[in-house]
This record gives C-alpha cells, structure tokens and sequence, in this order.
C-alpha cells in the first residue's frame, strides 16, 4: 500500500521545484553590535528572488527609515539583496525585508543591529 | 477492505494533487513559521501532505493481559478549500502484537475526516485562533483494528510565539506554543466521552538566526526546531473523576526546503498510558513548494499565504 502511494507521489514530482525563500544570513550580522557603520545592509537568502517583489528596508529607532531607498539584487546573485545607508549616527536599527521567492511565495521577516560608538 | 483502501487512498491523493489548486504546508503568522506538529494538530488551514508517520508503541496490558506492541503507519492530506478553510482526510495502518505472541492483529484504522477554519490571527502577536471537527468514520476500518462506532471530536485550536517579547528576554523570542483542545464523542452511548488537548511547546533555531541574533548555528541544525509535545485524554469515568492518559514527546523537527523531518520519543505519562518509552518519526511534504503551481492557494477565493 504504502509503496504505492509513493509509486503514485513520484509520478507526480515535477522534474524542478522551487521552496519559500529564508533569510540565510547578513551583513551587519542578525542582532550584532558594531562599531563601524555600514554602507550597505545584504541580506543572503535561501532562494532566488524575484526583483520587482523583493525589497528591504532600514529604520531608526524611531520607525523612520534611514536608507538610501536603492534596495536592489545583487546582479551576480540573484539570493542577495542589497539597500544602500547613509553615514549613520551610533543607535539601534530595524531590518526589514519582504521577498518573493522565483515560485511567487512570499515571505518577510525583520530583525535588528546595534551600531555602537567607537571606543 | 483492503484493497477498497487502497483504491480510495490513491484515489483521493491522486485527484487531490492534480485537480485541486490551493493550500500551503506553511503556516505563518506575522514574521512566524510554525511548524506542523506530530502528535497535536497545528492551527492552520492549510494544504499539508504527511507521508509516512511512523509510531511504535508498547499499550500497558489490561486487567493481567499481556503487553502489546503497536507500530502504527499513517498518511494525512489537507486542502484549502476557501481562505482560512481546509478540509482533510488521513488514515493509519494498525499492526499489533501480543508481548508473548499470543495476539495479533493487523488492518487498517477507521478513515478519519477534518474539518478547520482559521478564526483569527494578529501578526504582530504572533497569534492564532482556530475551531474544526474531526470525524473517525466507524466501520470504515478493519473490524480486527477499528471501532464500530464513530466518533465526532469539535477542536479548539490555537497558536501563540513569542516573537513580541521585549528585548530584554531575546532569548525567549523564539519560542512559541501551539495546542489543540477538544470533546471526543462517540457515537455509541456506552463508550465514555473523553476530553482530548494536547500542547507543543517549540523553540525555533531558525527564528533565533534570522529575526533574533545570529549566533553561527552550523547547518543542519540550524534548520532544526526542538519541542516537546504533551498530547493529553481525560476520559469521563461514572464517578465523575477524570481518568488521564498521554504522553510526553520531546523531539525535533527539521525544515529543509521540501519536506519537514519530525522525530519523537513518546513517554508515557502513568501505567494506564504505555509500558514502555515509545518512539514516532514523520514527514510532512511542503506541497505548496514542490507543486507551486497547483497548491498554496484555496481553490475558490484566492490565497491564504
């Protein structure tokens, strides 16, 4: 029985398949305290990206957003997203990123990053 | 019976995944992925395909009889229907054996049909609160392993994470509890009803990673959500007392990007519940990821993502 429900479930799996697409890491860290202040916020995702979906975003502790508003793919890597900062004062700052992965699953997710003064 | 089993199983799961165009394995609330959960159902309504779930288990002998042991394998497939409502349908193939060969027993468990609708979520709580009915179809099984009777089970379910805690308690951010609550009622009187919950209680290494702090979990477990599971029976008894049988489950769920590994211990929680220390493993399909084109959507009124 059970082997051929998966003879069955195997018949049915699409030669290519795509998933939701995860922050896998990026850059200032999730949750880091650092020091010197970035030019840019990458995110490096599970999956590919579709561009015109895709954006991530930078706010203050106040909720207003400090970035550039150039949140774009990397054009070599279609799992990195990348938004451009401005010289930022040392405070607590949000993440935001809402992607769409190639499958048109949607996913979104924030986190944060603490830009300390130099010592 | 069998071979009709057979040919409703395939049946249902091949016009299922052909025709219908709707449901995700993924629930989410807010920034929150919670997982399917093995042993206490989940609160969404989603499309979700478990394919195998595999439990061994040794039930305590009753009344000086010997000890059995169970090894039960079972398959469960929701679809959205409309938005925020799934309809499912799962199954069990039972094999019992007496601890010193003198019983033995071996069928299919009665179909099982569900019914959920999602009542209410904020995303920025995290939080979820959902009602359904489960039906266990009596006569549908083999008589050797099935009840006679069916049995109607209305269900309370919910779904809370902690993602809104304050920063000062970032370490308890990825936890999240999710629990069903519900009213066994069978069909003949003379069976006692019996109050059925049941909690899991999860710490998600994925939400710590990417929403908390990033800490350098390597992969897999990364990718790998503890918790424990509590599913819990309160029989009614003729003195009023309620009578608790149920198991402790700590276990481990693994996302990948197609399929969730789960793997349980069951212990049992008193005599009445089990002799020995038990064991389930499962593993749910993400349908909505390998077909994206026929599931993660309802199949009348759009999506539910």
């Amino acid at each position: 029985m059970i082997r051929k429900i998966f003879f069955a479930f195997a018949l049915l799996f699409p030669s290519l398949a795509w998933a939701h697409a995860f922050l896998d890491h990026a850059q200032p860290a999730v949750g880091s305290d650092i020091t010197d202040p970035p030019a840019q916020v990458k995110g490096w995702f599970t999956q590919k990206l579709e561009p015109v979906f895709s954006t991530i975003q930078v706010f203050d502790s106040s909720g207003k957003e400090v970035d550039l508003k150039d949140s774009h793919l990397d054009s070599s890597d279609q799992k990195l997203l990348i938004v451009s900062l401005p010289a930022l004062p040392p405070g607590e700052y949000k993440v935001s990123w809402s992607v769409v992965s190639v499958d048109t699953h949607h996913t979104h997710g924030d986190f944060k990053f603490t830009l300390k003064p130099k010592p | 019976m069998d071979k009709v089993r057979l040919l409703m199983s395939a049946a249902s799961f091949c016009v299922a995944a052909s025709i219908c165009a709707i449901a995700s394995a993924h629930g989410f609330v807010g920034d929150r992925f919670f997982p399917p959960t093995i042993a206490t159902d989940d609160p969404f309504a989603v499309d979700e395909l478990s394919l195998p779930e595999v439990s061994f288990f040794t039930n305590s002998g009753q009344d000086g009889a010997p000890n059995s042991s169970k090894v039960d394998t079972g398959w469960e497939f929701d679809k959205e229907i409309f938005p925020h409502f799934a309809i499912g349908i799962s199954d069990d193939y039972v094999s019992q054996k007496g601890d010193q060969g003198s019983t033995s027993a071996y069928g299919w468990d009665n179909l099982e049909l569900s019914a959920k609708q999602e009542l209410w979520h904020n995303d920025e709580h995290e939080a979820i609160v959902s009602v359904g009915l489960v039906t266990d179809i009596g006569g549908t099984g083999s008589p050797s392993t099935a009840n006679r009777y069916t049995t109607w089970t209305p269900n309370f379910y919910f779904g809370k994470g902690f993602g809104d805690l304050p920063d000062s308690l970032d370490a308890l951010k990825p936890l999240a509890i999710t629990g069903v609550l519900g009213q066994a009622i069978p069909s003949d009187r003379d069976v006692p009803q019996s109050f059925q919950w049941g909690l899991a209680l999860e710490y998600s290494l994925p939400y710590l990673e990417q929403q908390v702090k990033d800490i350098g979990i390597p992969a897999p477990f990364k990718n790998m959500i503890p918790l424990v599971e509590f599913p819990m029976s309160t029989q009614d008894t003729q003195t009023g007392a309620g009578y608790l049988t149920g198991t402790i489950n700590p276990g481990v769920l693994w996302e990948t990007d197609y399929c969730e590994l789960g793997a349980e211990a069951m212990i049992p929680i008193n005599r009445a519940s089990g002799a020995h220390v038990g064991g389930v493993v499962q593993i749910w399909v993400f349908i909505d990821d390998i077909f994206p084109n026929v599931f993660g959507h309802a199949i009348f009124g759009g999506g539910s993502e």
